[in-house]
C-alpha cells in the first residue's frame, strides 16, 4: 500500500519547485504572463466550461486522474462508470465500496494539497464546503483545473450530474442517470401532489437541538416529499432551534437521520421534550439513512423516496384523496 | 455565626484583602444576601415568562400559584409543557451551573490569593471539558458517563497542578502550573475535535461554547447536588480561609491546618467545576468576574464572598441564557458566548477602577 505513494514522493517535490519558478518567471513577465498558457491550452485540446458557481474552467477532454473532494462527487462519478479514473477521495468517501480503496487526499473542509498534487490530477472536483477560495487559487496557478459543483435542491443535483457527465466525457451516462432521477422525482411527486402536508420537523442533532433552514437541502427534500418543515422559514441553514416553538408549531412528523453507533439523536429524549407533538403522540417519529439525504449525490432520490414514503405511508392515499 | 471578633481580633486584619469595605457585620452579611436573594427569584420569574413562545405572564403566575398549591393547572398542555417542562428545567440548570462556578472561582481566588485564578485559568475546567469530550466521544452510550468523566477530568487536573505547582506561601507557581496545565489540556481537545468524526465535531464545538438547553434532569440532579455539597464545605472553611489570604504561615501559626483546608477546598472547587462543566459545557467569565463583583459591592471577607457568590454567579448566568435563548428567537445562541460578552467588559472595567 505504502510503496506506490512512496515512488511519486519525489517527483512532485520538483514539479512543485518547477511550478514555483514558472510562476516567478510569469510573475515577473507581469499580469499578461497567463495569456501564453491559454493558447497552449487550446493547443493541448482543452475545452472551457461554466462550473457550478460561475467560474470558467478550462478542462482536457476526457480527464484520466480525478480527484473528488466530496463523497457526493465520488458517488456520482462511480455511478457514471468513471471509477477507475478516480486517483483521490476524502476520507468521507465510503461509497461504493470500492471508493474505500481509493487514496485518501483529506477531508472535504480541509484536504491536503500536498498529496493532491502528488497524485497528478488532471480535474479536481468539488463542493464549496472545503476551503475552496485557497484551495482554487493555488491550484490555479499550478493550472491544475477544479471545477466547483454547488447543488442546493434536488433538481440541482440531476442537473450537477449532467455537467459533471459533460466534463469528463461521460455525457450519455450522465443523460441516463439524471433522466432516471427525474422520472423517480416525478413519480414521488404525482402521488404526493394531493395529498395533505403534514408539518415536518426535521432533527439534525437533539443537544443543542439543530434542525435546516429555508436554504437546506433537507428542505428542498422535505417539500417534495409532500411535506412542509416547521422551521421552513429560517434564514440560518442550520439553526439551534427553540424547543419551545417546536411546542407550539406542533410538527405532526419528526424526522431525523439515524446511522449506526454515531447517532446525534437521541430518541428518548426527543420523546420527552415533545411530549406533547403529535408527532409523538401518534407515535410519528422516522429515521432516515443520513447518506442517502445528507448528500447531493445520484442516491438523493432514494432518500426522497424513503422521507415521501415515511410522511406518505402506503394506504394514505385512499384515505385522503382529492382526486375524484 | 458571623462574629466581628474574629476577625476584628485579628492582628492581620488590617491586610488590604481583608478590610476594602470595612468589617463584615452580620446586618450587611444578612443584608445582601437577602438582596441576592430577592433578585435572583424575581430573575427566576422574568426568565420563566421569557421564550421563543408568548405565553401571558399572568397565566404563568396563575400556573406557578396553582403549582405550589398543587391546584390543577389553568394553563393549557402546549403552555404547561412550554413553562414548566422546558423552561424550568433549563432555568434551574443556568442557577446551578452559575453557583458551581462562581463558588469554584472564589475558592480559587481565596486560595491562591491571586485575582486571576479561576477553574478556566487553572485548566481544571479544561480537565473536566476533555473528561466530557472523552465520554461524548467514546462512551456516548454509557449512563452518567460525562459528569463522571467530567468529576474525573477536573480532580485528575488539580491533582497535576497540585503537584507541580505546589510550594508553600508561593501562590504564583501554582497559577503558572495551572495556567500550563490548561493551555496543554485544550491542546488535546483541539487535537481531539480535528480527528473526530464529522459530525460529532460539530456537537462538541457547540458544547464547548457552553450549552444549557438541554435543560436535563439528571445534569440539574447532579448539580444541585454539587452546589449543596460545595456551598456547605466552602462556607465552613470561609474564616480559614480568610486567615489564609494573608499569608499561610500566619494563619497556621493562627492554628489553621493550612495543608488540609487547601486539599479540602481545592477538590471541593474540582468537584463543582466538574459538575458545572459536565452539565453546561465550557462557559466562561463566570468564576473569574462574579466574585471579584461581590468583593468589590461588599468587601473581601469569604463569609460573604461565598455563599454572594453563588447567588450571584446563579444570576448572571440566568440572566445570559435567558439573552440567549429569547434574543434571535426561535433561533438560540450559545449561553458561554453572552456570559463572556457580559462578562469581559465587567471584566476590564474591574481592572481599570482596581488602577
Amino acid at each position: 500500500m505504502s510503496s506506490p505513494i512512496r515512488t511519486i514522493g519525489h517527483r512532485p517535490r520538483a514539479r512543485l519547485l518547477t511550478a514555483c519558478c514558472a510562476l516567478l518567471i510569469a510573475a515577473s513577465a507581469g499580469c499578461q504572463g497567463t495569456r501564453p498558457a491559454t493558447q497552449q491550452n487550446v493547443a493541448t485540446n482543452q475545452r472551457s466550461f461554466t462550473d457550478g458557481i460561475g467560474r470558467t474552467v478550462a478542462i482536457k477532454a476526457d480527464p484520466q486522474r480525478i480527484i473528488s473532494l466530496a463523497p457526493n462527487i465520488t458517488e456520482t462519478l462511480f455511478a457514471l462508470g468513471l471509477g477507475n479514473r478516480v486517483v483521490g477521495v476524502t476520507s468521507y468517501c465510503d461509497f461504493p465500496a470500492e471508493a474505500k480503496t481509493k487514496e485518501q487526499v483529506g477531508d472535504t473542509i480541509q484536504p491536503n494539497l500536498e498529496r493532491i498534487i502528488a497524485l497528478k490530477p488532471d480535474l479536481i472536483v468539488v463542493t464549496t464546503s472545503s476551503q475552496l477560495e485557497k484551495l482554487a487559487r493555488q491550484l490555479d496557478e499550478l493550472k491544475i483545473p477544479v471545477y466547483v459543483t454547488n447543488p442546493r435542491s434536488v433538481r440541482e443535483v440531476v442537473a450537477s450530474i449532467r455537467s459533471l457527465g459533460e466534463v469528463t466525457g461521460a455525457g450519455g451516462r450522465a443523460e441516463e442517470l439524471a433522466g432516471e432521477m427525474d422520472r423517480r422525482t416525478r413519480a414521488v411527486q404525482g402521488r404526493v401532489k394531493d395529498l395533505p402536508r403534514p408539518r415536518v420537523f426535521y432533527v439534525l442533532q437533539n443537544s443543542p437541538l439543530i434542525t435546516a433552514g429555508r436554504n437546506t437541502f433537507i428542505n428542498d427534500l422535505i417539500n417534495l416529499a409532500g411535506g412542509r418543515s416547521i422551521s421552513g422559514e429560517e434564514t440560518t441553514d442550520y439553526p439551534q432551534f427553540s424547543r419551545e416553538t417546536v411546542v407550539a408549531r406542533a410538527p405532526e412528523v419528526i424526522v431525523f437521520p439515524a446511522s449506526h453507533g454515531t447517532d446525534l439523536v437521541n430518541e428518548t429524549d426527543l420523546r420527552r421534550d415533545f411530549t406533547l407533538t403529535p408527532a409523538v403522540r401518534n407515535n410519528r417519529l422516522v429515521r432516515v439513512t443520513p447518506d442517502l439525504v445528507d448528500r447531493p449525490g445520484p442516491r438523493i432520490v432514494e432518500g426522497l423516496e424513503q422521507l415521501a414514503n415515511a410522511l406518505h405511508p402506503a394506504g394514505e392515499t385512499k384515505k385522503d384523496t382529492a382526486k375524484p | 455565626m458571623m462574629r466581628q471578633a474574629e476577625i476584628t481580633g485579628n492582628p492581620m486584619s488590617d491586610a488590604p484583602a481583608v478590610n476594602t469595605r470595612g468589617y463584615l457585620t452580620r446586618r450587611r452579611a444578612v443584608f445582601v444576601i437577602a438582596m441576592l436573594g430577592i433578585v435572583l427569584v424575581l430573575a427566576c420569574v422574568v426568565a420563566l415568562a421569557l421564550g421563543s413562545e408568548y405565553v401571558a405572564p399572568n397565566e404563568i403566575l396563575v400556573g406557578l400559584w396553582a403549582k405550589l398549591t398543587g391546584a390543577a393547572s389553568p394553563l393549557s398542555p402546549e403552555h404547561e409543557v412550554i413553562t414548566f417542562g422546558l423552561r424550568l428545567p433549563r432555568i434551574a440548570l443556568a442557577l446551578g451551573v452559575g453557583a458551581t462556578l462562581a463558588l469554584a472561582g472564589a475558592a480559587f481566588q481565596a486560595l491562591l490569593r491571586n485575582p486571576l485564578a479561576d477553574p478556566y485559568v487553572l485548566g481544571v475546567s479544561g480537565g473536566a471539558a476533555l473528561g466530557s469530550i472523552v465520554a461524548l466521544m467514546f462512551f456516548s452510550q454509557v449512563a452518567f458517563a460525562r459528569p463522571l468523566l467530567g468529576f474525573a477530568g477536573a480532580v485528575a487536573a488539580t491533582f497535576v497542578i497540585y503537584l507541580f505547582g505546589r510550594r508553600e506561601d508561593d501562590p504564583a507557581r501554582l497559577i503558572l502550573a495551572g495556567v500550563i496545565t490548561a493551555t496543554f489540556l485544550s491542546s488535546i481537545i483541539a487535537v481531539l475535535t480535528s480527528v473526530a468524526e464529522n459530525v460529532k465535531l460539530r456537537n462538541i464545538t457547540y458544547w464547548l461554547l457552553g450549552d444549557l438547553s438541554s435543560g436535563n434532569t439528571q445534569g440539574i440532579v447532579f448539580i444541585a447536588v454539587a452546589t449543596l455539597i460545595g456551598a456547605v464545605v466552602l462556607v465552613t472553611q470561609a474564616r480559614a480561609l480568610n486567615l489564609m489570604m494573608v499569608g499561610e504561615r500566619d494563619a497556621f501559626a493562627l492554628g489553621v491546618e493550612t495543608a488540609r483546608v487547601r486539599w479540602l477546598v481545592f477538590i471541593t472547587a474540582s468537584l463543582l467545576t466538574g459538575a458545572a462543566v459536565s452539565a453546561g459545557g465550557a462557559i466562561g467569565y463566570v468564576g473569574l468576574t462574579v466574585p471579584h463583583l461581590v468583593r468589590l459591592a461588599s468587601g473581601a471577607d469569604n463569609r460573604l464572598v461565598i455563599p454572594a457568590s453563588s447567588l450571584a454567579g446563579a444570576l448572571l448566568v440566568l440572566i445570559a441564557d435567558t439573552i440567549a435563548r429569547t434574543a434571535f428567537a426561535p433561533r438560540e445562541l450559545p449561553t458561554g458566548a453572552i456570559t463572556a460578552l457580559i462578562g469581559a467588559p465587567v471584566f476590564v472595567y474591574l481592572l481599570l477602577k482596581s488602577r
